[in-house]
């Protein structure tokens, strides 16, 4: 991924204070990874109780989202960043060129709608699109009024 | 069956009622095998079930998704799938995503098999 791939719409995350890569097998079972990380990368940024169970459940939408329709076997590349303020999370899918096998994700196709309405509620930014041929999905949560722990 | 440490399905029999009790975290990885128990109760002509979340830590949509196609399914043939959430944060996912107008919540098991 060139580092033009991490710049999202809106990118307001200038002044980062730090930032966390993951990249992981495209797999179900491994989702719970994210939301570990999510919840460290939460935490690490000094956010509530509340919004930390919020990016978990966020993180876990906008992964559903760059694998959900497409899915082969393939590696999800995500990005974290965050500020005094702010959290940003840039997640891109990137397919393998060939073989493999195909992870079940299917399951995930008819609750698009859910997912958004989810995304919609918990976060403050969250989008989608392609880069460089690859499925790509960010969101930005800023930190809430007394939102510190 | 499911080898994730943090799932578990297991069912109950209250009053002819069968009950579902989900344990653990209901995501893309975890939701199918809800699915087939909610599947396998229908096939045995089953049109009335509860499915308990009270001890489920996490549900995202896949979660969710599973759930409407059973209450849907029950539904149609004359019955219903009732849950009980008494977790605040599972209570807000069916909040946020408008589903608390879909399906009947109820804050016990005992609560959910009488209604």
């Amino acid at each position: 991924m060139s580092d033009a791939s991490w710049v999202v719409p809106g990118d307001q995350v200038l002044h980062e204070r730090d930032r966390v890569e993951l990249s992981l097998p495209a797999r179900p079972e491994l989702l719970f990874l994210l939301r570990m990380t999510a919840a460290a990368v939460a935490s690490r940024a000094d956010f509530g109780y509340d919004q930390i169970e919020d990016l978990r459940l966020a993180i876990d939408e906008l992964a559903l989202t760059v694998c959900g329709d497409e899915a082969s076997a393939g590696r999800l590349q995500l990005l974290f960043k965050w500020t005094d303020d702010a959290i940003e999370v840039v997640g891109i899918y990137e397919p393998e060129d060939s073989g493999g096998s195909r992870p079940d994700l299917s399951i995930a196709q008819p609750v698009n709608e859910l997912s958004a309405r989810i995304l919609d509620a918990l976060v403050d930014e969250h989008g989608a699109d392609v880069v460089s041929g690859c499925p790509r999905a960010w969101l930005r949560m800023r930190r809430r009024k007394g939102g510190h722990r | 069956m499911t080898t994730d440490v943090n799932f578990d399905v297991s069912e109950i029999d209250r009053g002819g009622t069968p009950v579902l009790e989900v344990r653990g975290e209901v995501d893309v990885s975890t939701a199918p095998e809800l699915r087939e128990r909610l599947l396998a109760l229908a096939e045995q002509g089953r049109t009335l079930a509860v499915v308990d979340l009270s001890d489920v830590s996490f549900v995202d949509s896949t979660a969710l998704g599973v759930l409407v196609s059973g209450v849907k399914r029950l539904r149609s043939a004359g019955g219903d799938l009732r849950l009980v959430v008494t977790q605040p944060r599972i209570s807000k996912v069916f909040e946020i995503t408008g589903l608390t107008d879909v399906f009947h919540i109820y804050k016990s098991a005992a609560e959910a098999v009488k209604a």
